[in-house]
């Protein structure tokens, strides 16, 4: 439904990379043309009659005026008046013109190169004002979905937080203790539904400002850890192995975001993968790099979505309900934020594998080795 | 134990969540006395004297660290500071300033009372020591400085030991990094978070039994650390 965001991204980039030649190649292409032309007439001067001759210019003049627009054409249209008369209007080799007759020809070649660019300037005015029209509407159409979707997302915790309450409030004893509680746990589960999202879209616009990543040197097991902590209820009866390898490095990352990752990518395996099915998070060095990598036995990822998965608003093809397909995006912007990546395959036997790398840290990771004695004796 | 309900003070702008905060509370056996910004909670705090504080740090009026400061220089009461999520940094600053523990919005009942209950007890056993902690799987001997996890005896670096020892005398409380740092490393070393996450890893690895999936020290994360108790019966209903 919002795949839009990324047609309107393309295209806004698309427009961006053919933006009209500039009027210094026009310039330089006109002087070009007109030289060849002038050899090439001047060459076969025997063979050419003059209107043959006035002919070429013209179709230079043109050309440069369909190609340049109006100020390029009129360069090609007095450079080509100047080699006319220069090569084939008596007195030959000079600027002079003997017979006046010769004048009207040049007025009409300029006059030619004038108004033909000048259309040449119109209809790409046009073009550049259609092609912004098409645009604004495809950004005002994504928005709009943006919006929708956000906005169903939130409404539809509220109506069934709203729906429950007003039953409790308004009960006059039909709502047996079984129904209450069933009320009071949907109530419950919505408002974390609801926080989690506004805890998302948060994150999201956060990054999408730019706030600065606070870096600090941490052990990744740490952040795996509470991560899975806090995760713990949702990921139910998969069991969670953490495997770290003895020469990993201390991350130099934002502990609070990429704890948030790793949240994120925890509750996308949380969400897609069967319960009684283990999940595996392996902690590496590679040339320098620290890599994680979560897999799981789900049903893996479509081919052709392992990119896509981690867009905006973008959700996989079998996904359950209740998503809004923020998580893995905002996976992304956190890795690319601490100048990694994040990417997603399927993995041999089934089952997904996401894989976050982080770069080798320019500055060198302090030694884990710390004082051991404090500088005061232990008592 | 018949000792009056304890009294709290919710410092508190919006009048729903204070409505919310003065039922559970009421309900949970607290008395409730409630101030809408910084300038009136200052003057309750004067004139009432809580033994807690529940204190929200976006108020209208005053920063919120300069009204735990303010609240520190009147009362003896513990401080429970309430921020969204994200503001690590605010929460950090209030706890550095005086307050004992923090709670983040949108949080349970069941979390509040559990605070609640933690900072009462501190409230109540301030400077007490004790010579054995016992947690779950893990005991502590105090007075023979020796561990235990699942009976089999643990073998602690003496800087573990202080970490643990430091964590289980505030059983419950959240400490920041740089509390951490100043009372183990000592005062210069207060920048250096790597030390306290390196060695509280090592720490971890020898008390829990899942260290991945921690049970009794768990990370705040962009706040520091704390030793959790395990689930307790809710509430301060058997004081009443």
């Amino acid at each position: 439904m919002l795949s839009g965001w990324f047609e309107a991204r393309r295209s806004i980039e698309s427009c961006e990379g053919s933006s009209p030649p500039t009027r210094g190649v026009g310039y330089a292409s006109a002087v070009a043309m007109v030289t060849v032309v002038a050899a090439v007439t001047l060459l076969l001067r025997a063979q050419l009659a003059l209107p043959d001759v006035v002919m070429i210019y013209l179709l230079v003049v043109t050309v440069v005026a369909a190609r340049w627009g109006r100020a390029p054409s009129l360069l090609a249209a007095a450079l080509s008046v100047a080699a006319y008369d220069f090569f084939f209007i008596p007195p030959f080799f000079r600027f002079a013109v003997a017979d006046l007759r010769h004048l009207f020809t040049f007025a009409m070649m300029l006059t030619i190169g004038a108004i033909m660019g000048g259309l040449t300037d119109r209809l790409r005015k046009e073009e550049r004002e259609a092609r912004a029209a098409i645009l604004s509407a495809r950004t005002e159409a994504m928005r709009s979905s943006l919006l929708s979707s956000i906005s169903h997302d939130l409404r539809t915790p509220l109506a069934t937080i709203t729906g429950a309450a007003t039953t409790l409030r308004d009960d006059r004893g039909a709502v047996d203790r079984e129904q209450r509680s069933e009320l009071v746990a949907t109530i419950c589960e919505e408002a974390e539904r609801l926080e989690r999202l506004v805890a998302n879209l948060l994150d999201m616009t956060r990054l999408e400002a730019g706030q600065p990543v606070r870096r600090e040197w941490v052990p990744l097991d740490e952040l795996v850890a509470s991560a899975s902590m806090r995760l713990e209820r949702e990921l139910g009866e998969r069991t969670v192995t953490v495997e770290v390898a003895g020469d990993v490095p201390l991350a130099h990352v934002d502990p609070v975001l990429f704890e948030q990752l790793l949240v994120n990518l925890l509750d996308n395996a949380a969400k897609h993968t069967p319960s009684h099915t283990p999940v595996e998070i392996r902690v590496s060095s590679v040339g320098g790099d620290v890599v994680v990598e979560l897999a799981d036995r789900g049903p893996g990822i479509a081919p052709g979505d392992e990119d896509r998965l981690f867009g905006r608003f973008e959700r996989g093809r079998s996904a359950p309900p209740g998503g809004v397909g923020l998580g893995l995006a905002i996976c992304r912007a956190i890795a690319e934020a601490h100048g990694g990546a994040v990417t997603a395959e399927n993995r041999t036997g089934g089952g997904a594998v996401f894989r976050v790398t982080l770069p080798h840290s320019a500055t060198d990771a302090p030694s884990p080795h710390t004082p051991e004695m404090a500088p005061e004796e232990v008592s | 134990m018949t000792l009056p309900s304890p009294l709290v003070l919710v410092i508190e702008d919006d009048p729903q969540m204070r409505r919310f905060l003065r039922a559970s509370l009421t309900a949970n056996g607290y008395r409730t006395i409630e101030a809408k910004d910084g300038r009136d909670a200052l003057a309750l705090a004067g004139t009432h004297n809580p033994e807690i504080v529940l204190l929200d740090l976006g108020l209208p009026d005053r920063d919120g660290v300069d009204v735990t400061r303010g609240l520190r220089e009147v009362v003896r009461a513990s401080i429970l500071v309430v921020s969204a999520r994200g503001r690590e940094d605010d929460k950090v600053a209030a706890l550095d300033a005086g307050a004992d523990d923090y709670l983040t919005k949108p949080f349970g009942v069941r979390e509040l009372l559990a605070r609640m209950r933690v900072a009462l007890r501190h409230g109540h056993e301030r400077d007490g020591s004790m010579s054995e902690l016992v947690l779950g799987e893990l005991r502590v001997d105090f007075d023979r400085r020796r561990v235990f996890c699942d009976d089999q005896e643990v073998h602690l670096t003496p800087l573990e030991y202080r970490l643990l020892a430091l964590l289980a005398q505030n059983l419950g409380r959240v400490l920041t990094h740089a509390h951490i740092l100043r009372e183990v490393w000592g005062p210069a070393y207060v920048s250096h978070t790597h030390y306290v996450r390196v060695h509280m890893a090592e720490l971890r690895k020898k008390i829990e039994r899942q260290p991945a999936r921690p049970k009794l020290l768990v990370t705040e994360p962009g706040v520091g650390y704390r030793l959790r108790e395990p689930p307790a019966p809710e509430g301060v209903r058997s004081r009443s």
